[in-house]
């Protein structure tokens, strides 16, 4: 039997002394380093001169040399296979859905004239995305029972929303315009050249959220509260005391906005909230017959999962007639923690989600915490995000921030500052979105004549489901 | 006193203080110094017995005089005494002269004339000159150093005189024969070598060549050589071969031949060297410039010898040291594009991170991923991270990658696992077998660009190519075409030529895949003037409608065929005349800055000058490829390329679009991957690349990244960030912006894309070959990098080198030793032995070297085999060293 005995190198191994019957075809001997390799003929290339070697060439040809060194290539592995779900790119998509995704974030709104009060409170609410969904299942039919003007406001806050999630360009909020001044004709003032005038945004932005409380309530039939409320509602109990009579009354209400006072002593959210919850007031003593001052001390007895607050920067200066500005700076952190000012039946309630949040952040930051043995059932096993409850916690992040630039509330530019889901911040300044870093989103904190921060809307942090 | 003194002010040897010191003498003869006015008394007298009847007499005076002028040795800053005041008696001395009969006085006569002729004689007279070749012909040292530079500089004119007269030179070539060991004694190479170019006769030099001035006369001509006419070159270069090979100086002699292009020399320092390590050293050389010297039997020597050598010349190892490198300098960790983009430190408008893929921006860090992670053989994308994960992230990233963009990916895997061949056509092999054709066209690339530089002797790239060529669907055959270039770049494969030409002439294949044929022909016959190559790419450009921006590739293959060759490629420029008009412009601009390459001629960049003044119609694209022929032309040498940034910059201000276009790439070309020598350059790239016209702003944010290319430079980093957040809603820019920060980091900065090495004395023609394509399809950024064409980035794997130098001993091993790594300092002939490098730290091998940065051995322990401390250096023991016991 003719043979060659010639070495093999198959990527960085070698197989030093291969024998070739040169009366065999070639196939043989792919079949021989098959065994060797466990790479199949068909997956074999060996180069010769002159190229590959055939299947069923000719060895007489092919002059291969007593100890040569051939070299074979191939691998037993499959070819890359396209995923089954090919991937989406920005250029495949139509060219108005573009432009949001490319910049991550979404469409700016057009100043109508003196709308920025308007445009800012929209951009503000339009990052909650579940405001954003609750709209989007509202429908059409969905009675006009009562108030015709709320229902077709709604409509228009579901369109405009949904224009903003899809365009790229800058959104025209005409007709949510048109609707939202006839709906609440104090924003229909004029001035004296017929333009519309400025308008404050805290009072466009509760009148808003109140209408869409109204309108945006479960499918009847349903026990669960109204979804506003359940978003942005905050329950407080309330202690009145009547200065001369120490006569007690309680109450209870629910309120949409915790406020933040701004007095000589207030430098930062903390204490201004704390001295938005306790006030005095003159009502009527049932017992004096006659009204006397009574102070008011409040506690939350639930969170929503939106907090808003609103800083109580504008006071009605008589001798000027016009809402004046306090532009005292009040610093406001990134995360809140609300704990102080709820109730001991909340605080009781908050403590085990809070500690699990901790011990997950811990975990994140790298920190082994050893988690306390205890009794009952791991806090974990349950479910957070559905509770009853807004916020498990009272812990807050800032998602959203207005701002106002000026010296009076009906002057001035508004601005919304908008956490997005990818964590970046940009600035909505009417129509052209701005991005911001986060650092600088705390120095809106006022003290000057830069933007200074009006309404703040914190979110909730939730221990995750394990 | 001579009446013709003030007209004598004008003498050459020192202008203007003799007339003064003579007037002073007029006035105030008494402030002579009594020994003066001795010397001067003594003298007139000598002068007058000179002229006695008696020769006796004669001769004694004439002796006395003679070694009065000998004995004055005083500075060459003033005239020497003795001369000072023969200066009255020179007319009377000549006049002497004419009436003395012949006789051996008359010629000791003639010698002292021609000396005080030094001082004297009238400028363009050379009656110095004419004096000594009457004189005696005697010792010509003995009149001092300043004497004999004077006669050279005067025979310098004489030769011209008589050459242009037709008259007869021997008794000058009698001089310069005297003239030239005398300089060559006296450290005075320079003037020597001078001399010789002057009178033509350099062939002379060797045999005046001693052990001890070979080698600053070398240097000398070596720098000489930029700066000389064509032809001319040569024979200096020729000249400096024979030099180095007579003392045996191999490397040396090998890299002369390399500059010349001349294998044969190549071969027969080869053959005349017989020590092992020294030819492993030589292998080395070779490898770094892409060519080979075939080991057969006349080069008598031990088959196990032989394929050692051979392993070295086929650069199998580059691989093995770059990595070596890489593991010293602990840079073996993958890196991901964002490391590179480092968003992080953008502060502001940093652009949000999108929701969706976007495929510009994945295929962006496509070429960033591969050109950073390029040749370590791992990264995050491409190359499965082990069995972890197993194909999937793989198969992932690929398919994040839209149509065209998956060959590039594809590829990218090639450019990792560059040099790499048996590790990595492994990794490449599976992608052939994927039914999609882009993914195939990628996988046939990337052989072709792991094989790139690399030679085989079982040749897997052609094995795996060459069926694809002929393949239906396009993109696998520009694939395959591509591949085959990069692979056999320089090597004059006749396979390919066989297998391209077809192709090339066959009309009804598109004009991409011909015109990357024509390139990949090009590259592979690069610089000789191959005719078939030539007439197959000639018959394409007539036959076709050129009207595509890839016609472009046809007149750069024809072009590259003729790299550097000079007037080797006149017969095809006539022809290029008569073609198609549409594109016979462009490809005369491109042939002309392509056989000119590398040459420093000036005429040619004065050519390409004024046809960028023509302010014509749009559509004329030639001008783009003349204003890149500058650069290309001028590169050469360092003040070539300084005077050509002047000239760009007044481009810059008073070009059309088109012009303004190149100018940046041009810039990028003269200083590319060295951004620290001209920073005006860096700076000028800067401003452009915010530039309203968006085509200049992109060639200078590409043209960013080619001047920084591997060298991680800090600042270019920051320019580009800067750009990444200024352009981040201009899709197009910023792809440019994120290639440029991939060339920047290209090889986590161990690889330069410089084509000039051995200390910028020789050109890799494959190297600028590369650089050269992707330059030229920048010109037209939409339709080719842009558009589906990108993977033409990888044509710069050609100038891919690692900037490195690696200490071996003799058996190959890493030797880690001191070196000095500092600023090369030009001390070509600079008296005395000057450092030739500056502000130098003390690192030990292996080392990167940054372009304009010099290395030398710290210890004396080794002698480096070779003179230049570039690649791999093979060390050798110092028998003669003794280790010092103090440390």
């Amino acid at each position: 039997m003719p043979s060659v005995t010639v070495s093999v190198k198959w990527q960085k191994e070698l197989f030093p002394s291969v024998e070739i019957d040169t009366e065999q075809p070639p196939y043989v001997f792919k079949c021989q380093l098959f065994d060797l390799t466990g790479v199949p003929p068909d997956r074999q290339k060996i180069m010769v001169k002159g190229g590959l070697l055939k299947d069923d060439g000719d060895w007489s040809k092919l002059a291969v040399k007593e100890g040569q060194r051939l070299m074979m290539m191939g691998t037993a592995e499959e070819a890359p296979k396209a995923p089954e779900k090919s991937t989406l790119f920005v250029e495949d998509l139509p060219e108005n859905e573009q432009g949001v995704i490319e910049q991550g974030f979404t469409a700016g709104l057009m100043n109508l004239g003196n709308t920025c009060y308007m445009n800012s409170t929209i951009q503000c609410l339009h990052s909650v995305p579940e405001l954003r969904s609750a709209l989007k299942s509202y429908s059409a039919g969905a009675g006009t029972d009562m108030d015709p003007s709320s229902h077709t406001l709604t409509l228009a806050a579901r369109d405009l929303f949904g224009e903003l999630d899809s365009s790229h360009r800058a959104v025209a909020p005409l007709r949510f315009w048109t609707l939202l001044r006839s709906k609440f004709p104090q924003f229909a003032q004029q001035a004296n050249n017929g333009a519309y005038m400025q308008q404050d945004a805290e009072e466009c932005w509760t009148q808003l959220v109140y209408t869409l409380s109204q309108r945006l309530r479960p499918s009847s039939g349903e026990t669960r509260e109204a979804t506003l409320k359940n978003l942005f509602g905050v329950d407080i109990s309330s202690r009145i005391k009547c200065a001369e009579t120490e006569e007690e009354t309680e109450e209870a209400e629910t309120v949409y906005s915790l406020k933040c006072h701004i007095s000589q002593d207030v430098n930062h959210l903390n204490e201004g909230l704390k001295q938005g919850l306790k006030s005095e007031l003159e009502k009527t003593s049932p017992s004096l017959g006659r009204s006397a001052v009574h102070s008011k001390e409040s506690v939350i007895t639930r969170l929503p999962q939106y907090l808003t607050v609103q800083f109580v920067r504008f006071f009605w200066k008589r001798e000027t007639k016009q809402k004046a500005k306090i532009l005292r700076k009040v610093d406001y952190p990134l995360v809140l923690d609300v704990m102080g000012f709820c109730s001991e039946d909340l605080k009781n309630e908050l403590k085990a989600p809070r500690e699990l949040l901790r011990e997950q952040e811990d975990r994140e930051a790298g920190l082994k915490g050893k988690r306390k043995i205890e009794d009952g059932p791991a806090p974990s096993s349950m479910d957070w995000s559905t509770t009853e409850q807004g916020s498990p916690t009272g812990i807050y992040d800032l998602v959203a921030v207005l701002t106002h630039k000026g010296r009076s509330a009906d002057s001035g530019h508004y601005v919304a500052w908008v956490k997005q889901e990818n964590g970046k911040w940009i600035e909505f300044d009417d129509d052209r979105p701005i991005p911001q870093r986060e650092e600088d989103i705390t120095k809106l904190s006022g003290g000057g004549d830069w933007h200074t921060a009006y309404i703040c809307l914190y979110k909730s942090r939730v221990p995750k489901k394990e | 006193m001579a009446p013709d003194l003030k007209s004598d002010s004008s003498a050459p040897q020192p202008p203007a203080k003799p007339a003064k010191d003579a007037k002073k003498k007029k006035d105030e003869k008494e402030d002579l110094s009594e020994e003066d006015l001795a010397l001067k008394q003594q003298l007139e007298l000598y002068v007058e017995r000179a002229q006695d009847s008696d020769p006796g007499v004669q001769r004694l005076a004439l002796e006395s005089m003679r070694q009065e002028i000998r004995s004055a040795t005083s500075s060459m800053t003033s005239v020497p005494k003795p001369l000072k005041f023969l200066r009255p008696h020179y007319g009377t001395l000549k006049a002497f002269f004419q009436k003395m009969p012949e006789s051996e006085l008359k010629m000791y006569m003639a010698d002292i004339i021609s000396v005080l002729a030094l001082t004297m004689s009238e400028e363009g007279e050379r009656e110095s000159l004419q004096y000594r070749l009457l004189g005696s012909k005697g010792d010509l040292g003995s009149w001092g150093h300043e004497y004999v530079r004077n006669l050279a500089g005067e025979i310098g004119l004489e030769f011209q005189k008589r050459r242009s007269e037709e008259e007869y030179i021997s008794s000058l070539m009698d001089l310069v024969k005297q003239i030239v060991p005398f300089h060559l004694q006296h450290n005075a190479e320079p003037e020597a070598v001078d001399l010789l170019m002057e009178v033509e006769t350099l062939d002379i030099l060797p045999k005046f060549m001693e052990k001890a001035n070979f080698k600053r006369t070398c240097s000398y001509l070596l720098s000489c050589a930029s700066y000389v006419p064509e032809l001319e070159d040569i024979s200096v270069l020729d000249i400096a071969y024979q030099i180095y090979s007579k003392f045996e100086q191999h490397t040396d002699a090998l890299r002369v031949a390399l500059r010349l292009g001349n294998l044969q020399y190549a071969r027969a320092t080869f053959a005349a060297c017989k020590d092992l390590s020294e030819r492993k050293q030589l292998c080395y050389i070779l490898a770094r410039q892409s060519e080979t010297v075939e080991l057969d039997d006349e080069i008598p020597m031990e088959d196990e010898h032989r394929d050692v050598l051979q392993d070295i010349m086929n650069n199998t190892k580059l691989c093995e040291g770059y990595l070596t490198l890489a593991r010293d300098l602990d840079v073996m960790e993958p890196k991901v594009p964002e490391d590179i983009y480092k968003a992080h430190l953008i502060d502001g408008r940093a652009s949000a991170g999108a929701s969706v893929d976007s495929a510009r921006q994945n295929l962006a860090a496509t070429f960033v991923n591969a050109f950073v992670n390029a040749g370590f053989g791992q990264d995050h994308l491409m190359t499965s991270p082990a069995e972890s994960s197993g194909s999937t992230s793989t198969g992932n990233w690929l398919f994040k990658n839209k149509e065209h963009g998956k060959a590039s990916a594809t590829a990218s895997l090639g450019l990792i696992t560059l040099w790499d061949v048996d590790g990595g056509l492994p990794q490449i092999d599976k992608y052939l077998y994927s039914t999609d054709n882009h993914v195939v066209a990628g996988a046939l690339l990337a052989v072709g660009i792991i094989n790139c530089g690399i030679r085989n002797d079982c040749d897997p790239a052609y094995a795996l190519l060459y069926d694809s060529v002929t393949k239906d669907d396009p993109a696998v055959r520009i694939g395959a075409i591509m591949g085959l270039g990069l692979a056999y770049a320089g090597t004059q494969k006749e396979e390919v030529l066989e297998l391209l030409t077809p192709i090339i002439s066959d009309s009804r294949v598109g004009i991409d895949v011909a015109g990357f044929a024509a390139l990949s022909l090009g590259l592979v016959y690069v610089a000789s003037c191959h005719e078939d190559a030539a007439q197959a790419i000639l018959l394409a450009m007539m036959e076709r409608d050129n009207d595509d921006p890839l016609a472009r590739f046809l007149c750069l293959g024809l072009g590259l065929l003729y790299l550097g060759k000079q007037d080797a490629a006149e017969a095809t420029f006539e022809v290029v005349k008569t073609v198609n008009e549409k594109i016979s412009n462009y490809c005369q601009v491109t042939l002309e800055s392509c056989t000119y390459a590398g040459t420093g001629n000036v005429l040619k960049v004065q050519k390409f000058l004024s046809q960028c003044s023509d302010h014509l119609d749009k559509g004329e694209s030639h001008q783009g490829a003349a204003v890149l022929g500058i650069g290309l032309v001028a590169m050469a040498e360092e003040l070539g390329s300084d005077m050509a940034l002047r000239a760009l910059e007044h481009l810059l201000q008073y070009g059309e679009p088109n012009i303004r276009r190149a100018v940046p790439l041009a810039l990028g070309l003269l200083s590319i991957s060295n951004p620290k020598v001209r920073l005006n350059v860096m700076d000028t790239l800067s401003r452009l690349s915010h530039d309203t016209d968006s085509e200049v702003a992109m060639a200078a944010t590409i043209s960013l990244g080619l001047i920084g290319a591997g060298t991680n430079n800090a600042r270019i980093a920051g320019m580009l960030r800067s750009l990444s957040s200024y352009y981040y809603k201009d899709p197009s820019l910023l792809f440019c912006v994120r290639i440029a920060q991939g060339l920047v980091h290209m090889g986590k900065g161990l690889i330069t894309l410089n084509p000039y090495h051995s200390d910028r004395f020789l050109l890799s023609t494959p190297a600028i070959a590369g650089i050269v394509a992707v330059l030229h399809a920048c010109l037209d950024m939409k339709a080719i990098i842009l558009g589906k064409y990108h993977y033409v980035l990888y044509y710069l794997v050609l100038a891919m080198q690692p900037r490195m130098l690696m200490t071996v001993d003799e058996n190959l091993k890493p030797l880690p030793v001191p070196v000095r790594v500092g600023i090369a300092v030009d001390t070509v002939g600079q008296a005395g032995r000057p450092k030739s490098i500056t502000g130098f730290q003390t690192h030990t091998t292996p080392v990167l070297l940054a372009t304009g940065e010099r290395a030398e051995l710290a210890t004396e322990k080794y002698t480096p085999l070779s003179s230049v401390l570039e690649g791999f250096v093979v060390l050798r023991e110092n028998p003669d060293y003794v280790e010092d016991h103090l440390n």
